[in-house]
């Protein structure tokens, strides 16, 4: 009666959602003690002490807020569009979980190792606009609509960057699969992107910044003119799975950073070199302690810099950004041809 | 000039010094304050809760008067007496309306028997208006709590100033004086047209 289950599709289903579960499960975790890691870095670095109450030093404290949102009231506006105010939130989670999935951790530690891992990921973000956009709009008020508004538009001008600067990358990778683009950086002598793609490099983290929405970028949620921007309406789960979709973007960005530029989970070689006992620590370990640092870095950024205007958003991403990542295409190719690599 | 701003802004040099400042006070102590575990001591002379003052045997200081309540800024401070059966001033409410006070410690000051006092005690928060009206048994037994002791005898001589430290001898006084008045005729006349003369280092010259 079971013998279907080994067929070798239907293996591959079960493995695939199995992988999915413990992917997203593990995500969910990270994504509510990102939030108390913010809260704490931040904290300390305007020298206060950030959550203290919750458990030891709160530890306990994205616990409390989760069962808070969870048992809070899910508050719909009077004259929202229901249908889409419902599903935007939805769309904006989907959108940010679902390119975790590419992601490959460690060697073999992906749920789908797909040839255009890092189209896939490109394509998502920007769908995730849409659940942004469409929030704005169904809230029927005035700050979500702006906030609305702004995300797109600003999402729109830097997926260019973003595309363009990850150009670089594929030209010296010769792949748009995420694991062949950590393979080919193990063989090169410094074990990373960022040194040749050090303007790809940059142009690539300035637009995730703006991609994520993410401080000093975060125009569509400027809570000092817009209340929290496109969510203001929402209250409980919906505002929990936007959040949640915020955070997973910011952990897919930092992903890729690290798989695109910082060698994923390779060490480079020269490192090994000087301390060969690092080469028996699993190599998640590296990729989920660079992952980290960049989380970090968000965090840190958002602790030191103030908000951009929006016309100076406008003006990075178009005069600045989009030309620097054009020249990086240029010089990438040009040494490619010249085959310096 | 022009170069090196070109290059320091092309490297972001002032964003590189910025995130160096968050970054070494990520390792500083917080200033926080952790409030109900660990609690400030309030400095000396803190205009806290109303008290009113004892005597050494145990009475109320106030004698009614009522130069407190006339002081008040807020008009909070409301004193009913009587008479006694040998037509002594009894005082018998002395209410303070703790909710509306400003903590100005005007009425300490003009007290002139040092019988109102404001405690160093400042964690009275409650769950109703009533709790804030303040009888006269409950601004004496602030007075045993907070008060009690040596720092109640010491708290109106360090920060009061009491009238009575400004008292003179004699020497110090205006009086009459005979010789001088012979010397200083036609010179210095009080109200009433009297003449005066101040011998000494007597405050009012």
């Amino acid at each position: 009666m079971l013998a279907f289950i080994n067929e070798p599709a239907v293996l591959n289903i079960i493995l695939a959602v199995v992988k999915s579960i413990i992917l997203v499960s593990v995500a969910m975790f990270h994504v509510a003690y990102a939030t108390y890691f913010e809260r704490k870095a931040i904290g300390h670095m305007q020298v206060r002490m950030g959550p203290m109450r919750v458990g030891p030093h709160g530890i306990l404290q994205p616990i409390a807020d989760m069962v808070k949102l969870f048992f809070k009231e899910d508050i719909i506006p009077e004259k929202a569009d229901r249908t889409v105010f419902y599903f935007a939130p939805v769309i904006s989670f989907v959108a940010a979980i679902s390119s975790l999935s590419v992601i490959p951790f460690y060697k073999d530690w992906y749920v789908a190792n797909i040839n255009i891992g890092l189209l896939f990921i490109l394509a998502m973000s920007s769908l995730g606009a849409y659940g942004i956009v469409m929030a704005g709009w169904a809230s029927n008020s005035k700050y979500a609509f702006l906030g609305g508004l702004r995300s797109s538009a600003q999402v729109l001008s830097y997926e260019i960057a973003m595309g363009l600067s990850l150009v670089g990358v594929m030209i010296m990778a010769g792949s748009l699969n995420l694991r062949e683009i950590v393979e080919a950086q193990s063989k090169l002598p410094y074990g990373m992107f960022a040194i040749p793609q050090i303007l790809g490099l940059f142009v690539f983290l300035v637009a995730a910044f703006a991609e994520t929405n993410r401080s000093p970028f975060d125009l569509p949620e400027a809570e000092s003119e817009l209340v929290a921007g496109y969510f203001a309406e929402y209250s409980g789960f919906r505002f929990a799975l936007f959040y949640a979709g915020e955070y997973i973007a910011m952990i897919v960005m930092a992903s890729l950073l690290t798989a695109c530029y910082f060698g994923g989970w390779t060490l480079p070689p020269f490192i090994l070199k000087a301390i060969p006992l690092l080469g028996l620590v699993p190599g998640a370990v590296w990729f989920v302690l660079k992952v980290y640092f960049f989380i970090f870095l968000y965090y840190w950024i958002r602790a030191t810099l103030p908000r951009y205007r929006y016309d100076q958003l406008m003006a990075i991403g178009w005069k600045v950004l989009i030309p620097l990542s054009l020249l990086n295409i240029f010089i990438s190719g040009t040494l490619r041809i010249l085959k310096v690599f | 000039m022009r170069l090196r701003e070109f290059i320091q802004k092309v490297l972001f040099v002032e964003i590189l010094k910025g995130m160096a400042l968050t970054l070494s006070r990520l390792f500083t102590r917080p200033v926080t304050r952790q409030y109900p575990e660990e609690k400030k001591q309030a400095l000396p002379g803190f205009r806290g809760l109303h008290a009113l003052a004892r005597r050494p045997d145990g009475t109320a200081r106030c004698v009614g008067c009522g130069l407190c309540a006339a002081i008040c800024a807020s008009e909070c401070i409301h004193v009913y007496t009587t008479e006694g059966p040998d037509h002594q001033k009894i005082v018998e409410r002395y209410e303070i309306e703790v909710l509306r006070c400003v903590y100005c410690a005007l009425c300490v000051e003009a007290c002139p028997f040092q019988a109102i006092a404001l405690t160093e005690h400042y964690e009275y928060a409650n769950y109703s208006r009533d709790d804030f009206y303040m009888t006269k048994e409950k601004l004496l037994e602030n007075w045993d709590k907070y008060m009690a002791g040596k720092k109640g005898e010491e708290y109106f001589k360090k920060f009061w100033h009491p009238l009575e430290n400004d008292f003179r001898e004699y020497e110090g006084q205006p009086v009459f004086d005979p010789e001088r008045y012979k010397r200083r005729k036609g010179k210095i006349r009080d109200i009433r047209g009297e003449w005066l003369i101040y011998k000494g280092n007597g405050r009012r010259q």
